[in-house]
């Protein structure tokens, strides 16, 4: 569905951008209110709900047990897929994978994957015949804005809560998955000419190109992506990654305090 | 229906392996208004099932050739998520999924005032997070109450609930290990003010006196059921709350 977009809103956003103010009356930087819940659901090995203001989504983990790549006869694997289904909101449509979504599943997947929080290796049962591979699957409910953190941070916490079914595959007894890092994500959107944290829906329909930034324990960078129509300068970036490293930290420490 | 006889389903005093009655349902949970951006939504828990339900319209109908000129079309999709079973499950419809939408889509269709909206679409999404047995009326509970938040006028509000048969004994509500191992599975979607039928499947073997005590236990769960479905529906619009669970 083509969406349109209001020039009444994108007139009034840029208003406020003037005079430093947001439509949902937040500052530049600040975040919607995040409730994060875990092993929420029966069926998956680790499971995450997040609420994210008015976005809502849900992420699950499961296992398989599978042979290993020929070139890496003792390495694991782990995927990460992102489904934007008709149920979350009028624009969606049914059919295959859209380039969002797909778009959406890969930042999120590199984001964990490069963080190197996963050590494939120890997925391994038995070298060039069984290794075990980690599926996270995201499943998007309600989008009202900045569902890429949404989804990087159920994503993350799924797999952080997540217990491998060791019994169910007969290779002894259940444990948890070992995660070292909680890599988080931080997305930003142009909004009336200047970049702001955490873009509402109407953010996003009004505004321009979006960069979604994920940090690791250290603060190293462990995916980028800039999405959408529009250039930026190396000062903006230097603005928003200083953002970044303060905002990722806070959404670790509330996927780590989920484990207590 | 799974295999026969050599798993035991029934304690020697006559209670089921979860430690329900024969005529006990297990706990149910609702909150309606989920979903902020839906029209409509609901958020059913079914013992461990867990289903959401999304509505959108009404809407115009497009493609045109769906469009009915005296009536709205309800387009269902019944979806299960591929973390919500024991095996990862292929995301996308199969014929199982598609057969279910279509049922309930009719089921729907007979209690939902169509023909107040000519022209137009009422999508329901289903989306099914948590599958532990029963999942189709699970979806059907979820789909009235997120009709009815969406304000779409109906004659009554719709139960899904289901009866079968395990070690020749008729039971409410089957689980997992019940509806494997069981002989028969009987789901229903009832209308609970008049007791009329609007959803019905069946597969697996029953007598006469058995079907009958199926729908005796099914109609009973309605009524309880239906009791929860307003509950959540009031609870609504006592806060004005958009987000919640």
């Amino acid at each position: 569905m083509v969406e349109l977009v209001p020039n009444l809103l994108k007139q009034e956003l840029e208003k406020l951008a003037e005079n430093d103010k947001r439509i949902d009356g937040r500052s530049r930087w600040e975040s919607r209110e995040i409730t994060l819940e875990t092993n929420c659901l029966y069926n998956a090995e680790g499971s995450a709900k997040v609420v994210w203001g008015e976005t809502v989504i849900y992420a699950g983990v499961k296992f398989e047990v599978r042979t290993p790549w020929p070139d890496r006869p003792t390495q694991g694997s782990l995927m990460c897929g992102a489904e934007l289904r008709p149920v979350a909101g009028r624009k969606y449509e049914p059919g295959p994978p859209s380039p969002e979504s797909i778009e959406l599943g890969r930042v999120v997947d590199r984001g964990i994957r490069e963080s190197g929080c996963i050590d494939m290796d120890s997925l391994c049962i038995i070298p060039g015949e069984k290794v075990l591979g980690i599926m996270i699957d995201i499943h998007v409910l309600s989008d009202k804005g900045n569902i890429f953190d949404a989804c990087a941070l159920g994503a993350i916490a799924a797999l952080r809560t997540a217990i491998v079914p060791a019994e169910r595959f007969d290779i002894g007894e259940d444990y948890p998955l070992s995660v070292s890092m909680t890599p988080t994500m931080c997305s930003f959107t142009r909004v009336g000419g200047r970049y702001v944290l955490d873009a509402n829906e109407k953010e996003e329909l009004g505004g321009e190109e979006r960069i979604h930034i994920t940090l690791g324990d250290q603060g190293h960078l462990h995916s980028l992506q800039k999405g959408l129509k529009g250039t930026f300068t190396p000062a903006e970036f230097d603005e928003i990654l200083q953002v970044a490293q303060n905002r990722c930290k806070e959404l670790a420490d509330l996927v780590n305090a989920q484990e207590e | 229906m799974g295999g026969y006889g050599d798993v035991k389903l029934l304690r020697d005093d006559g209670s089921r392996l979860d430690g329900r009655q024969v005529d006990e349902m297990r706990e149910v949970e609702i909150e309606a208004g989920i979903l902020p951006a839906a029209d409509g939504s609901a958020w059913v828990k079914h013992g461990l099932n867990v289903a959401v339900c999304a509505i959108y319209g009404p809407m115009e109908a497009h493609p045109r050739k769906i469009q009915r000129q005296d009536r709205a079309v309800i387009d269902v999709r019944y979806n299960m998520a591929p973390f919500s079973t024991s095996d990862r499950i292929r995301p996308g419809f199969n014929r199982r999924s598609r057969e279910i939408s279509k049922v309930t889509a009719e089921a729907l269709e007979s209690v939902v005032l169509v023909e107040r909206y000519p022209r137009s679409k009422i999508r329901v999404e289903i989306e099914i997070l948590a599958a532990e047995a029963g999942t189709r009326c699970v979806g059907i509970t979820a789909a009235a109450v997120a009709l009815a938040d969406a304000g779409i006028p109906m004659r009554d509000l719709i139960v899904g609930v289901a009866s079968g048969k395990i070690e020749d004994t008729v039971v409410l509500d089957l689980d997992k290990a019940e509806d494997n191992y069981g002989q028969a599975d009987l789901p229903m979607g009832i209308l609970p003010t008049t007791g009329e039928i609007a959803f019905l499947q069946m597969d697996g073997d029953l007598s006469v006196d058995e079907y009958n005590t199926c729908v005796e236990y099914n109609m009973k769960a309605a009524k309880e059921i239906h009791a929860i479905m307003v509950d959540a529906l009031r609870r609504r619009y006592q806060s004005s709350n958009g987000g919640g669970k």
